[in-house]
C-alpha cells in the first residue's frame, strides 16, 4: 500500500543522491552534508526504506582506530529501479545523477 | 557544553532505539563523531532524538515504553507527590484533617492523645506509600514485572494499614476516600499496561 505511494520530497532528494553512484556505499552523514536533509528526517528515510528494501546497510570499520565502527548505505535492486522511475517526473537538480 | 549536552541527548537517542532498532542507534552514535568533527553535534543529536521518538511510537514495543513512561510520569510520580505532601503535612494538620468526629478544626479532646500518638506511624506509612510509588513508577518504566507486582502489593497492603489507622485511632475515614480512589485509579491502569504487554509479547511482531 505504502509502497505505491508517490515517494515524498525528501525521499526523492536521497534516491537521487544514492542513484549517483549506485554501486558505491553511502556514510549517514555524507548522505546528510550532500541532501540537505537533517539526521532527524534521513534516519526515519533510510529506516523506511531498508525495512521496504530499497535501501541496503552494512557496517564498516573505521577509518580512524579508536573510532566506533559505521553504517553505509547504497540502493538495491529495487531501489535502483524505483529511482529510475521516479526520475523522469522530477526535474533534476544534481549534475551527478546517473540511473545506472 | 555544548558538546556535553549533544553528548547527552545522542545517549538519550540512543536509549529510545534499545531493542529493534538497536542498530539504527548504534549507527547514528558512530555518525555522531562525524558530526563533532564538523562542528554541528547538537543539531545532528537533536534529529537522531526526533528520529528515534518517531522511530518508537512507529513501533509497538515503542508505543508500549512511551505509554509505561507517561503512566509513570503522568499518574505515579503526581501521586507519590502527593503522599510526600501529606506526610509532611500531617503532624501540622493532625487535628484538623484526621481529627474524627469533630466540627471546626478543633480536635477531639477524647482522642487527642490516641490522635497525637499515631500521627509518628501515619506519617511513617505515608512516606513509605511515597517510596513506593516512586519506585513502583522506576519498575514499570525498567518493565521489571515482578518488583511491579511486589511494589504494588505494598502499597495495597500500606493503604490498607492507613485506614485501619485512620478507622480506629481517628475514627474518621473520610480523609482516605481520595486515596482509595487514587490507588484504584492506579492499579486498574498498571493492570491495563501489564495486560497491553502481555498481549504484546504473545502476537507475533508486526510493527
Amino acid at each position: 500500500m505504502g509502497r505505491n505511494r508517490r515517494p515524498s520530497k525528501q525521499m526523492l532528494t536521497l534516491l537521487e543522491a544514492l542513484s549517483g553512484r549506485t554501486q558505491a556505499w553511502r556514510h549517514g552523514y555524507d548522505l546528510m552534508k550532500e541532501t540537505g536533509l537533517l539526521s532527524g528526517t534521513l534516519y526515519p528515510l533510510l529506516m523506511r526504506m531498508t525495512d521496504q528494501g530499497l535501501v541496503e546497510a552494512e557496517w564498516r570499520e573505521p577509518e580512524q582506530r579508536g573510532r566506533p565502527a559505521r553504517h553505509v548505505y547504497r540502493l538495491t535492486a529495487t531501489g535502483i529501479a524505483l529511482a529510475r522511475t521516479v526520475a523522469p517526473a522530477q526535474p533534476v537538480s544534481s549534475t551527478n545523477v546517473v540511473f545506472a | 557544553m555544548t558538546a556535553a549536552v549533544s553528548r547527552a541527548v545522542m545517549t538519550l537517542a540512543r536509549r529510545c532505539l534499545c531493542g529493534a532498532r538497536d542498530d539504527w542507534g548504534m549507527a547514528m552514535q558512530a555518525e555522531f563523531e562525524a558530526a563533532v568533527e564538523d562542528g554541528k553535534p547538537f543539531v545532528f543529536a537533536v534529529g537522531c532524538l526526533i528520529a528515534a521518538g518517531r522511530a518508537m511510537v512507529g513501533q509497538r514495543e515503542g508505543r508500549l515504553a512511551v505509554t509505561n513512561y507517561a503512566l509513570a510520569l503522568g499518574l505515579l510520580l503526581p501521586i507519590a507527590a502527593l503522599q510526600f505532601e501529606q506526610a509532611i503535612g500531617l503532624p501540622v494538620f493532625t487535628g484538623s484533617s484526621l481529627g474524627g468526629p469533630h466540627t471546626g478544626g478543633e480536635q477531639n479532646p477524647y482522642l487527642a492523645w490516641s490522635q497525637n500518638a499515631a500521627t509518628p506511624i501515619l506519617v511513617s506509612v505515608w512516606l513509605l506509600l511515597g517510596a513506593a510509588h516512586l519506585c513502583l513508577a522506576w519498575a514499570l518504566v525498567e518493565r521489571d514485572w515482578p518488583r511491579v507486582f511486589d511494589f504494588g502489593a505494598l502499597i495495597g497492603a500500606a493503604t490498607i494499614a492507613l485506614s485501619l489507622f485512620a478507622g480506629v485511632l481517628m475514627l474518621d475515614l473520610s480523609p482516605l476516600v481520595a486515596q482509595v480512589a487514587e490507588l484504584g485509579i492506579e492499579l486498574a491502569a498498571i493492570l491495563a499496561i501489564v495486560r497491553l504487554h502481555a498481549q504484546a509479547s504473545s502476537e507475533p511482531l508486526a510493527g
